[in-house]
């Protein structure tokens, strides 16, 4: 294997791994899920619930795809969405100030743990998901050349 | 090659975009339909509004109008209670209120509410659409017996903009 090769495998599967682990508890609590979705204070309220409802399920899948190497280009690209995603909120909250639980793998309150921790966490992810997206872009395009070689 | 180059990277955009597409579909579709089959399914759309969040145990809405927390002040039938931290309060509050942030009821309690019968119609109060402390505090002396509390929306803010009578300082 080459060494991007390895770094391909392991990006795919600690970003999967993560995915599957954060979408689990949410998928159990979604009105404590929605609440936490409701102190972030972004989405309109008619549009909270919804999201209560599909956000875990589009992780859980994303993640199940990354685990497995399914359908990459667009789990690679809807990763690197929602991380961005994530991380926007999470700064947007710490810029106005706002103390909230992050939510992020827990619908239990974080307690302690801080909103700068949290964001320096979740900026750490949002550089692995964004450099996974570029991986599947340039295998994508090794392999195209390949065939027609 | 150039061309070539293009023509790989238009179709490794367009197979993003479906396999995007599919997969937010498969969120979807799994979502809905777990949480319509699930026991504790949530409805797809809820009043998140202050007034509908902010409702007692038994499910009645604490919210006072304005209006009526205004005549309840001018006649000294209420007493006005400021959730949010003393630096806050310091800086000026609703004219008489005293100071409870919800995180410190336990070691405030005694002093700030020793001397205040049960059913005494209490108004609580913070700053801004959304804050919670004043529900938060409305819904802990609740469960210390008080029978008579209300929340006041945006308080401070609803107050100073309606030119109702404030000061400053400690209370």
């Amino acid at each position: 294997m080459t060494r991007f090769r390895i770094i391909y495998l392991l990006l795919r599967l600690a970003l999967g791994g993560i995915f599957i682990y954060a979408s689990l508890d949410k998928i159990l609590h979604p009105a404590a899920f929605a609440e936490i979705i409701f102190n972030y204070q972004i989405l309109p309220g008619a549009l909270i619930n919804l999201t209560a409802i599909v956000l875990p399920w589009l992780e859980l899948v994303i993640g199940l795809l990354l685990v497995f190497g399914i359908f990459m280009p667009g789990a690679a690209a809807l990763t690197g969405l929602l991380l961005t995603v994530f991380w926007a909120s999470l700064l947007f909250n710490l810029a106005r100030g706002l103390d909230i639980d992050c939510g992020c793998f827990s619908t239990q309150s974080a307690g302690s743990a801080s909103m700068a921790w949290h964001f320096i966490r979740d900026s750490v992810f949002l550089i692995m998901g964004l450099a996974l997206f570029i991986l599947v872009l340039k295998r994508d395009k090794l392999s195209s050349s390949k065939e027609v070689a | 090659m150039e061309s070539y180059g293009e023509m790989v990277r238009v179709s490794f955009y367009q197979k993003t975009a479906w396999q995007s597409l599919l997969i937010l579909l498969a969120a979807l579709t799994a979502g809905l339909i777990f949480n319509h089959l699930r026991a504790n399914g949530i409805p797809l759309t809820a009043d998140w509004s202050p007034e509908a969040r902010m409702v007692s145990a038994s499910g009645h809405s604490l919210v006072i109008p304005t209006e009526e927390a205004r005549q309840a002040h001018a006649a000294g039938q209420a007493l006005f209670l400021d959730a949010r931290s003393q630096e806050w309060f310091e800086m000026g509050h609703i004219q008489g209120a005293r100071n409870l942030p919800p995180e410190e009821i336990e070691g405030l309690f005694a002093q700030v509410l020793g001397d205040v019968p049960p059913d005494r119609l209490i108004v609580t109060y913070c700053d801004g659409e959304d804050c919670d402390l004043s529900y938060d505090l409305a819904l802990a002396l609740m469960e210390r017996g008080f029978t008579n509390v209300r929340v006041l929306i945006n308080g401070w803010t609803v107050w100073r903009e309606a030119g109702l009578p404030v000061e400053e300082g400690r209370s």
